[in-house]
């Protein structure tokens, strides 16, 4: 079983790395992100913001590269609407491969990609705010890869739940606006009014930004601790990888993705 | 001009049945300003903010703007869609001349563009009403839509001519990623356009991006609407000049892009 997951996960990595001209344009919006916004909303913030965060820039990259990840680990739904469109889910099922095995490949292959491909981005930022301690390290990139497989799942299970390509691609915008904004990738919650804190304490890129910020040192803004991130996380990438693997294999019954 | 009311008939509606695509980008508007713009003037320097009193009333007028260019973006959006799904070859046999059909949907694009921002543009001059008493006059709305207009036919211009450069939807969203990011980031659209000249005087930022961010018609759509609600900065017909000169070159290439597709 295992063997055949790997395949499936397999195919996905390679078909991501095809999308070179997609992912050069990702790393440069990134790039933007930090080099444009970042650089110059550093300059205009107030001096508290700054004592808050430590630094603002580091606090901003860190937690743009969270959002990063997040939009790279979404990217795995437009492949299956690519499939639905072209035939391919007809020759995925007339694989040796058991229905599951091809769901799971799909969720661990998305996952996997964009960590793959967010990695080393996280890496500059780590190595532009100073690695000082590598155990630390290790343990939010494993968290950060269980968030990358956690949201997978969900965009499976958005693209599995709604046929319509525009439909998806809109609704997922929306979702990224409020969840992006409503979390503590871009600000500290202390300046957040108390209703969009609240929000932000229970919003999975927070736990994400949060455990990425403790491993690079900048523990000053964290509003949970690293435990809770971490957990926050599992619970996050448990329940939207078994839901999305419910939902796709279902809707792979039947002709159902048509 | 009969046939292209026609056209704009056929692309309002298309416009309209996109309810989940406007009321995705009504979300994404909300977001930025009962989200993004309240934590941010929470956390923005007086130093910056304090000549348009606070950082939200300064950064309304960009959110209009970044509307208007994204809904009149859209226009691109389809007729990528139209092409892949060849739905072209339906349009070519309708009773219009190639150049009606190309400049129908420029200016249908463009005209969504206006529609869909008006709600935003009420909102900010309500917004700047109840936090300053300030009305534009007469010729001050005037000047603001005219300006908008512009921007807004050159950014429908600007979505065809990229849409028809590529066949592949996901293109065509990085591509229109990146343009945004550049437009909007390097523009005065978040930050005051003479914080950004301050920067470049200093060194901090490269002269170049100080040059994209004046000569960004983002920046000029929205400082016209902050010169007439908020009084700075100082209205500058240059800005409607900048505004004209984006409209004028990118319909004219989205009409000849579209033209040389069409006839291939």
């Amino acid at each position: 079983m295992i063997k055949h997951v790997l395949l499936v996960a397999e195919r996905d990595v390679k078909m991501f790395l095809q999308y070179k001209f997609i992912l050069i344009l990702r790393a440069l919006w990134f790039l933007a992100q930090i080099a444009l916004f970042g650089f110059v909303a550093n300059r205009m913030v107030k001096e508290d913001v700054q004592i808050v965060t430590g630094n603002y820039f580091y606090f901003y990259a860190a937690g743009i590269v969270i959002t990063l990840l997040y939009s790279m680990a979404v990217f795995i739904s437009y492949d299956i609407y690519e499939e639905a469109d072209h035939g391919v889910v007809e020759y995925l099922l007339s694989l040796p491969i058991s229905r599951r095995e091809l769901v799971l490949g799909r969720a661990i292959g998305g996952g996997l990609r964009s960590f793959l491909y967010v990695a080393p981005l996280m890496l500059v930022v780590l190595l532009m705010i100073g690695m000082t301690e590598p155990f630390r390290i290790l343990i939010a990139f494993v968290a950060l890869f269980l968030f990358a497989f956690g949201v997978s799942g969900m965009s499976i299970t958005i693209a599995v739940s709604i046929k319509s390509h525009d439909r998806f691609d809109i609704l997922l915008g929306v979702l990224n606006a409020f969840i992006v904004r409503l979390s503590t990738t871009m600000y500290p919650v202390v300046f957040m009014p108390k209703q969009y804190a609240v929000l932000a304490q229970f919003n999975p890129l927070t736990y994400a930004a949060d455990i990425f910020r403790w491993g690079a040192g900048l523990e000053a803004t964290l509003i949970t601790n690293p435990f809770l991130s971490v957990l926050g996380i599992i619970l996050f990438f448990s329940f939207f990888t078994f839901i999305g693997i419910i939902f796709y294999e279902r809707r792979l019954e039947g002709g159902g993705w048509r | 001009m009969k046939k292209i009311m026609h056209l704009l008939e056929y692309d309002f509606r298309n416009f309209f049945r996109y309810r989940w695509w406007i009321a995705g980008m009504i979300s994404m508007n909300l977001a930025d300003l009962i989200v993004m713009a309240v934590v941010y003037t929470n956390m923005v320097s007086q130093k910056v903010s304090g000549k348009y009193l606070n950082y939200f009333l300064f950064f309304s007028p960009g959110i209009t703007i970044t509307a208007l260019f994204a809904a009149a973006f859209m226009i691109g959006r389809e007729i990528n869609r139209e092409l892949r799904r060849e739905i072209s070859h339906y349009l070519l046999s309708l009773p219009f001349s190639r150049w009606e059909l190309a400049f129908g949907r420029v200016l249908s694009g463009g005209l969504r563009g206006m529609v869909y921002m008006a709600p935003l543009l009420v909102t900010t001059i309500f917004v700047t009403w109840v936090f300053t008493g300030n009305l534009p006059s007469v010729l001050g709305v005037a000047i603001i839509l005219v300006t908008l207009f512009l921007v807004s036919i050159g950014t429908s211009g600007l979505s065809i001519t990229m849409s028809l450069s590529t066949k592949s939807f996901e293109k065509f969203v990085t591509a229109r990623g990146v343009v945004y990011y550049i437009l909007f980031f390097c523009s005065s659209v978040f930050y005051p356009l003479d914080f950004i000249q301050q920067l470049g005087r200093e060194g901090v930022i490269p002269q170049l991006l100080v040059l994209i961010a004046e000569a960004n018609p983002l920046s000029a759509g929205a400082d016209t609407i902050r010169s007439f609600l908020l009084g700075h900065p100082a209205f500058n017909p240059l800005m409607m000049l900048n505004v004209a000169f984006f409209a004028i070159v990118f319909v004219l290439a989205s009409g000849f892009a579209y033209l040389k597709i069409l006839q291939g």
